[in-house]
């Protein structure tokens, strides 16, 4: 890996060091809220952390990759001695490693939440870490439709239906026989549907961070 | 930095003409001396802010008259030659000439009409010294 | 020793919906500035992007300092400094975060000479890109690729917005470019004032087609508006590289291509007047020319 594109992964990091602070903040914050007890302040909770990761994924893909082609500082980027694949592949390596320390942290957070608070059921562990998996992987393809589309109303379109699908996975999953039973219970409990819908969604995440190097890194338009 | 020389691109004149003037200028005044180095094209260039083909034509046209002598590889120099005043003011008289025939055109008038009209202004400043 | 030229395009093919840069050949030699002048809308950005190798050609071959620009891309812009007046720095860093960015990515880099024309350019390394006004932010671009003192600048529009005292300044360091005999400019300039004033070879573009290229001194010696009177019941000769032809009564300007005395002499005393042509009216007469001889 070529000193510029090493330079140009700090880059995103340093240009995004605020959203990272912000979202990583925000996160463990909603744990925290989440954590005081009262079914109310379990579902604000829940609720801010959802949103906390979702929109900070959406910033970093408009932020990072449509807004810079939109604003021109693309073509600054590009005067640099660097191919266009190598722009392609600083940009998701760059983007994935902000997101990554914010969503670590939070579902960490989660995690430590649901097995340390008496309150809350530690049955909700395979359901909260499928779900943690799958923004991780929401994520992933948003940066991935940002990377390729040329369109705003596509990479819209993108961000648009990611979202959904959050709330479509939670219930969808929810509603799962193998795993809705067991939501609520005592223990954590591992089944093969648990396991499948992980393996389903780890495949998903890896197409979606792979799919940029082996296709808009061999793009020969750029702008 | 060398700014000795004004170009300006307002003057009818093109670039390279203005710079030979001035350098022909500047030598038939003797600032410039006889065997003094000129600027090298691309450092006149710069100084003027002007293209170096514009400077390079300057030399040439300049050399072709037997103002500046170059040496291959060396530079350009001001020539050793005499007379040199007496260049400049040839110069100027055609150009002035020029100017005259030019509106003798416009009024239609002939070679030889122009030519008795200039010896009837010559017979007059003779007469007047 | 033959040096390597500094641009070279041969050929270069571009397709998109609603324009096709066709034919495209272009050469810059080391130790010259090019100056690009065309409409807009006539592929200037264009041609300038598939020189950098933003975008690819579909046809034809693309060489910048020797390197092809598709299959080399990195190598050949390591000396490459691009500058467009479109191009944004990254809003949320300061001038001096660039420069130091810029100086950690290229050896080139040099400090002095950079510190210098913060100076000379009047700017504030503390200062956020954002807060830059158009002709600050067009002058830190060109600070940026300046102090890394590259063999080949390419410049797309690098005098917009700027006042003229800061065109006057930009101007002498383009100039102070090439004291070094080894560097070469590309200059896409609508200033066709500046471009006349320090461009060696000119090319002019239009519709997706180079229209012409030459040297400059051999442009400006070239074109000539002549002025005539006509004669009462004459008519005009027919002459030679005549490009333009307006008519007003007896009194016709012909612009021609190709001076020469023989033009002059076979008008004869009907020539009232015979005046050199700028370079933006030698530009719009060509475009002119060109666009009639291709029935546009």
């Amino acid at each position: 890996m070529n000193i510029v594109v090493r330079k140009l992964i700090a880059k995103e990091l340093y240009v995004n060091r605020w959203l990272i602070i912000g979202a990583t903040l925000s996160g463990v914050l909603s744990v925290l809220i989440a954590a005081t007890g009262n079914k109310a302040a379990f579902n604000i909770g829940m609720l801010t952390w959802i949103t906390t990761i979702i929109a900070f994924g959406v910033m970093l893909g408009i932020y990072g990759v449509a807004n810079e082609r939109k604003e021109h500082t693309l073509l600054f980027v590009l005067s640099l001695p660097i191919s266009t694949g190598d722009y392609v592949r600083a940009k998701q390596i760059g983007l994935s490693l902000c997101f990554f320390m914010p969503w670590l942290f939070s579902s960490a957070a989660a995690v430590a939440l649901i097995l340390m608070h008496p309150d809350i059921p530690d049955g909700l562990l395979p359901f909260t870490v499928l779900l943690c998996v799958f923004m991780l992987a929401n994520f992933l393809l948003v940066v991935c439709g940002a990377l390729h589309a040329r369109s705003e109303a596509l990479v819209s379109a993108v961000i648009i239906v990611t979202n959904m699908a959050v709330s479509a996975f939670m219930f969808t999953v929810a509603a799962i026989p193998a795993i809705g039973s067991t939501m609520f219970g005592p223990t954590p409990i591992w089944n093969d549907t648990t396991w499948t819908v992980l393996a389903a969604e780890l495949v998903l995440l890896a197409t979606a961070f792979l799919l940029p190097f082996l296709f808009a890194a061999r793009s020969r338009d750029f702008i | 930095m060398y700014s000795g020389l004004n170009i300006s691109q307002t003057d009818a004149r093109p670039m390279y003409l203005q710079i030979m003037e001035q350098i022909r200028q500047r030598i038939a005044a003797g600032d410039w001396a006889a065997g003094r180095e000129l600027p090298s094209i691309r450092v006149l260039a710069a100084d003027l802010r002007v293209s170096v083909i514009t400077i390079k034509r300057a030399y040439l046209d300049l050399e072709s008259e037997g103002v500046i002598v170059t040496r291959h590889g060396k530079g350009s120099f001001v020539a050793d030659v005499n007379g040199l005043a007496g260049e400049l003011q040839e110069e100027k008289l055609d150009e002035h000439l020029t100017a005259a025939a030019g509106i003798a055109t416009g009024l239609g008038m002939s070679a030889d009409d122009l030519a008795a009209r200039l010896r009837r202004v010559h017979k007059t400043l003779e007469k007047k010294k | 020793m033959n040096p390597t030229k500094h641009l070279e395009m041969r050929g270069v093919r571009k397709t998109y919906r609603y324009f096709t840069l066709d034919d495209l050949s272009m050469d810059i030699e080391p130790g010259q500035i090019l100056g690009f002048v065309g409409p807009n809308g006539a592929g200037k950005s264009t041609t300038i992007r598939l020189a950098m190798g933003m975008i690819a050609p579909d046809a034809g071959e693309v060489r910048i300092l020797g390197h092809d620009i598709i299959s080399a891309q990195a190598l050949a812009k390591r000396d490459v400094g691009f500058v467009s007046a479109e191009m944004r720095l990254l809003p949320h860093a300061s001038l001096g975060w660039h420069m130091r960015f810029v100086a950690s990515i290229y050896p080139g880099w040099d400090g002095t000479y950079a510190e210098k024309l913060v100076k000379r350019f009047n700017l504030r390394p503390e200062q956020n890109v954002r807060a830059l006004s158009t002709g600050e932010h067009v002058k830190a671009v060109l600070l940026l690729a300046l102090a890394r003192r590259p063999r080949l600048l390419i410049l797309d529009e690098p005098t917009n917005g700027l006042d003229p005292v800061a065109r006057h300044e930009v101007l002498s360091e383009f100039m102070d470019v090439l004291r070094d005999d080894s560097r070469s400019i590309l200059f896409s300039s609508h200033n066709t004032v500046d471009v006349e004033r320090i461009s060696d070879r000119i090319t002019f573009i239009d519709r997706g087609r180079i229209v012409d290229s030459s040297d400059k001194e051999d442009f400006l010696e070239r074109w000539r508006r002549i002025h005539l009177q006509l004669l009462p019941g004459a008519t005009l000769p027919d002459l030679p590289n005549i490009v333009g032809n307006a008519r007003d009564g007896q009194f016709v300007t012909l612009t021609t291509n190709h001076f020469s005395d023989a033009q002059i002499a076979q008008l004869g005393g009907q020539v009232r007047d015979v005046q050199r042509m700028n370079l933006e009216e030698i530009f719009v007469a060509n475009v002119m020319h060109h666009r009639e001889a291709r029935g546009q």
